[in-house]
Parts: C-alpha cells; sequence; structure tokens
C-alpha cells in the first residue's frame, strides 16, 4: 500500500494524464468497471456491495429502527420542522482489513471526515430521501436510517463508491409499514411484520451520488488509483444528482485551482454523475426484475456475496 | 422462551437442525486484493471476513521481539451485524479478549520463530452475528492465513458444543447461546487431535463434560474436512489459471 511516491512515477502518472493514458490504460473520464450486488446482509432492511475493478470495496447496510425525535433548544420554526422528521445517521469504518495503514486508531479522523460528509448530504434537503415520510408520531417516534459504510478494500476512490454503493442499498432498503393508533390518550404504532407490505424509502431516487476529480498537472481524472491520488495536487468533489443538480461541492489537497479549470471540473462532474446514476439505476431495475421474476416461477434466488468472481 | 423450545421432543432445535447437526457452512479463500491473505466463511447465518498481512516490517518498536514475529490480532463488528444496530469500537473490553484468546490460539500453530523482528497481522471482520463469535473467528483467520502462505504446523478449527436438557448439542446459534444452557468452544488441531483452545463460561456437571467436549471435537473436524475442500478446490482453481 503505497503512501510514498518517488518523482520518476510521479513525473511517470503526469505524462501519462497529459496524454490521456493513465498507467491501466484508461482515458482522463474513464472508470473501472463496477460490480455490485444487492441485498446481502439479511439482517439489514437494505444492504449492497460494490467493488470497483479488482480493488475498493464497499459494503454498505442500511437498518432502520424507531427512535425518539429529539428537538433540540433550536428556533421555533427549525424546531417545528424537526418534530416531523425522521432521522439520517451514517457512519463509515475503513477496515485495517482493506490496508494496513487504517489499523489501530489511524482511520478515525479519516472515518469521521468521510461519515460527516455523508450525514450533511444526507440530512439536507438536497439528500433525496423524503425524511417527512419517515416520521411516524410527530415530536415522539420517528424512523431513524442508519448507513453504515465498510470499506473492505483499498485501490483508490474510496469517497465515489460509497456513494454509489449507498443509493444501491438505499434502492433495496424497504422500511417496514406502521400504524398508529390513540389508545387511552397514549399513541401506539403497530409495525406490520410482513415483507409485502414493506415500502421503499420515499425520494431514493433523488439520492445524490460523488465524484471525485483529481487535478494531475494541468488535467484532471476522475477514479485515481493510490499512486494517481498520491500524485494529485487538489482534489474537488462534486455531489450531483440525477438532474444534473449540484448537491455540494469540496475542494481538498494542498494545491490551488484556476476559476477556468474550476467550472470545467465542475462540468465534467455533473455529465458524469448523471451517466453513472442512469447506468447504475439500470443495473438496479433489471437485479430486481431478474430477482421477482425468479421469485413469481418459485425459483431459488440466491445472492451470491462473496463467493462471486473476484 | 422456556428451555423445552429450544429442543422439542421430536429432537429438532429452533432452526430445524437435529442435535448434532452443525449449520451449513459455506467458506471460501483468496476473497481480497490487497491483503496478502484473505478468506470469507458463513456458518448458518453468521458471517465473518478475515485478512491476514505479513509477515511485514512492525509499526511498533515495542512489539518487535528479536526471535520470532509478532502476532497481531484485531477483531471489529459491523454496526449492522446484530439485529440492533450498535457502533462497538474496537477497544470494548470483550472484544480486546476474545483478540486475545484468538491470539494465543494461534500462537503456538504459527511458526514465527522463521519470522524474527516482523510482525503478522490478523484482522477480522463479522459482518453478520448469529453466534460462535470465537469459533468463527478462529476458522476464518486459519483460512486467511493459509491463503496468505503464512507456514503452519495444522489448521486450527474450532466449534461450539453445548447441552440442552441433558442432550449434547454442536454448533449454538445466539438464540441458545443467550440462554442459560451451557456451551463450550473448542478449538483442535485436526491431524493431531490436540487442543488449542478450550473456553467455557457457565456451569456444567463433570459427569458431561467428556461427552460434551467429544462431541466439540467432533464438530472441528468435520469443519475441519469442509475448510480443507474449499482451500484445495481454490488452489486447483489457481494452479489451473496459472498453468494455461
Amino acid at each position: 500500500m503505497p503512501t510514498l511516491i518517488s518523482p520518476s512515477e510521479r513525473d511517470y502518472i503526469l505524462r501519462g494524464v497529459e496524454t490521456n493514458i493513465r498507467a491501466d490504460g484508461r482515458g482522463r473520464h474513464d472508470l473501472r468497471q463496477i460490480t455490485f450486488e444487492t441485498g446481502i446482509i439479511s439482517q439489514c432492511s437494505g444492504s449492497a456491495r460494490c467493488r470497483l475493478g479488482e480493488g475498493t470495496d464497499v459494503l454498505v447496510g442500511v437498518k432502520v429502527e424507531i427512535g425518539d425525535i429529539e428537538i433540540d433548544g433550536a428556533e421555533e420554526d427549525f424546531g417545528g420542522k424537526k418534530a416531523k422528521r425522521g432521522k439520517v445517521i451514517c457512519s463509515v469504518e475503513c477496515s485495517p482489513i482493506a490496508s494496513q495503514q487504517f489499523a489501530g486508531r489511524a482511520a478515525e479522523d479519516y472515518n469521521n471526515e468521510l461519515a460527516q460528509i455523508l450525514d450533511h448530504v444526507f440530512n439536507g434537503p438536497q439528500g433525496g430521501i423524503n425524511l417527512e415520510k419517515l416520521c411516524i408520531i410527530p415530536g415522539q417516534q420517528c424512523w431513524i436510517v442508519y448507513i453504515d459504510a465498510l470499506v473492505l478494500d483499498y485501490a483508490g476512490n474510496i469517497l465515489d463508491t460509497i456513494f454509489v454503493t449507498t443509493r444501491a442499498a438505499l434502492f433495496n432498503t424497504r422500511v417496514p409499514k406502521t400504524s398508529v393508533q390513540e389508545n387511552e390518550g397514549i399513541m401506539e404504532i403497530e409495525v406490520f411484520d410482513d415483507v409485502d407490505q414493506a415500502e421503499r424509502i420515499v425520494g431514493w431516487d433523488q439520492v445524490p451520488i460523488a465524484v471525485t476529480l483529481n487535478k494531475i498537472g494541468s488535467r484532471h481524472i476522475i477514479d485515481a488509483t493510490p499512486l494517481e491520488e498520491l500524485t494529485t495536487e487538489a482534489k474537488i468533489l462534486i455531489i450531483v444528482n440525477k438532474k444534473g443538480k449540484l448537491c455540494g461541492i469540496q475542494k481538498s489537497g494542498e494545491g490551488s485551482i484556476e476559476p477556468s479549470l474550476l467550472s470545467e471540473m465542475i462540468q465534467t462532474g455533473r455529465t458524469i454523475g448523471q451517466k453513472m446514476i442512469r447506468v447504475l439505476d439500470d443495473n438496479l431495475q433489471r437485479e430486481e426484475a431478474e430477482m421477482n421474476s425468479k421469485r413469481v416461477k418459485g425459483q431459488q434466488f440466491e445472492k451470491l456475496g462473496f463467493f462471486g468472481a473476484t | 422462551m422456556s428451555r423445552q423450545e429450544l429442543l422439542n421432543p421430536e429432537g429438532l432445535r429452533i432452526d430445524g437442525r437435529r442435535a448434532t447437526e452443525l449449520r451449513k457452512i459455506k467458506c471460501r479463500p483468496s476473497v481480497l486484493r490487497q491483503a496478502d491473505g484473505s478468506a470469507y466463511i458463513e456458518q448458518g447465518n453468521t458471517k465473518c471476513l478475515a485478512a491476514v498481512y505479513g509477515p511485514s516490517e512492525p509499526r511498533l518498536k515495542s512489539q518487535i521481539m528479536h526471535n520470532k514475529a509478532n502476532i497481531n490480532v484485531e477483531i471489529s463488528y459491523a454496526p449492522f451485524s446484530m439485529s440492533e444496530r450498535k457502533k462497538r469500537s474496537k477497544t470494548e473490553k470483550r472484544i480486546l479478549e476474545i483478540a486475545s484468546a484468538v491470539k494465543q490460539t494461534f500462537e503456538p500453530v504459527i511458526i514465527a520463530t522463521l519470522f524474527p523482528r516482523s510482525q503478522i497481522d490478523i484482522y477480522i471482520q463479522i459482518l453478520q452475528f448469529d453466534g460462535g463469535t470465537i469459533q468463527i473467528c478462529i476458522n476464518a483467520a486459519t483460512m486467511a492465513l493459509i491463503d496468505a502462505g503464512v507456514p503452519v504446523t495444522d489448521y486450527v478449527c474450532a466449534c461450539t458444543a453445548g447441552l440442552i436438557d441433558s442432550t449434547p448439542v454442536l454448533d449454538l446459534n445466539n438464540t441458545e447461546e443467550l440462554l442459560d444452557s451451557p456451551e463450550l468452544t473448542v478449538a483442535i488441531l485436526p491431524k493431531s487431535g490436540k487442543v488449542t483452545l478450550l473456553q467455557m463460561e457457565s456451569r456444567l456437571h463433570i459427569d458431561k463434560f467428556e461427552s460434551v467436549m467429544n462431541l466439540g471435537t467432533e464438530g472441528c473436524q468435520a469443519i475441519y474436512k469442509i475448510m480443507d475442500k474449499s482451500i484445495r478446490d481454490s488452489m486447483k482453481d489457481a494452479l489451473e489459471k496459472m498453468n494455461g
């Protein structure tokens, strides 16, 4: 797992990016092949696992649980809104399984940083998820959606993979149906255990994905490998949704970016992001259609999980 | 839940198994790219992933041993692994205790004297939990070590066994573990039959001990056959690909 890069390697990558042929033969805007599968952890309300090329491997488990609505002394208006919404709580764990640099407590800061990005995106209106629909009893009980991402293998481009896997996992998530009854002044919630009555999360299709653009030399690339990440001068994270609307931008890295290059990068990010969402959705629908048709025919549908070809 | 329901009059347990039946085991080595060795194992609903890095340079100077390699084990539960979502810290006492037990189990088996002043890391991630932590950690770690090519004197296979209504039972799941029935975890080296781990945290009458222990040992031998077959099949596959 490289954490150091020699000047010759740096030069090699720089020149490769300039001539649009990267070390693995890809062009500047080419993604590695994405393989994913949903529904592999049966104990979760929804789950997905995504593998980027032969490297980065992310597993996301989504659990929905009933919890209390917390209205901490915020302003009147905001407090009022919060009372009628559910919550999304995200966590990211870069497992030492992925890379030795994540062993012990080394990855804590990085995990926090990634989790914060997810939290900010999904808890706002730009996150797509309809938080009002997750409210069960206004002011008291709501559904809390826990999104837990686990990075199992590291070969660059973790954040983009996490977002793509989260979108797939949210597509796969089912929230049990509830009914609220008033019993002697106390509201009681009844949760229906019937799997067929469970509903999809409203707004899953508006959930955005991330595209990280790395500036190398005077050009930019997407989907960087670890060595390319070490050569990067500056990174822009673009979070874009199905409609092409920007849901978040973050610049990181030690270098700076000229304004003209910046707008070019944002445009590239948007185009690629929208394309990725289209392809991902097509495949998600296809996987689900296959599963449903097998279920209707009474055939066994076994999830490959980790037994698929690596 | 009354004890009667764990083992009904027909001899079936809650998940439909017989008393001496193991859960369905599926395993596979070499599932990850970055790690030197990796393995994925499923025992019933418990799913576990293990990765081995090493032998490599030790990260902490204090851990360098002049005559053999230092073995480091880290275990982590995914937040979604239990029925209730909970984020468990890696430094939780119970987890550290299990990691220490796994480390001690492998110390006599790994030929560490071949690699002085180096470190062998075993990282274990539990993706779904339905009983049998230590046993699945040990089984996954064994396969990952073999996949990494770390020299070991033998496989280490572990299994749990217990007693429900005076009947010895094999391979307890979470529901059976949570109730007060006695539970024993045993790990053996299959070729010699030597016991390398023996743990029990409940009361068990000495008269019953031998039968439960023997059942556990038989379970370990059965698991050994499954793990060995899986590794040999995957090696055969790899050899075929290499030789074209």
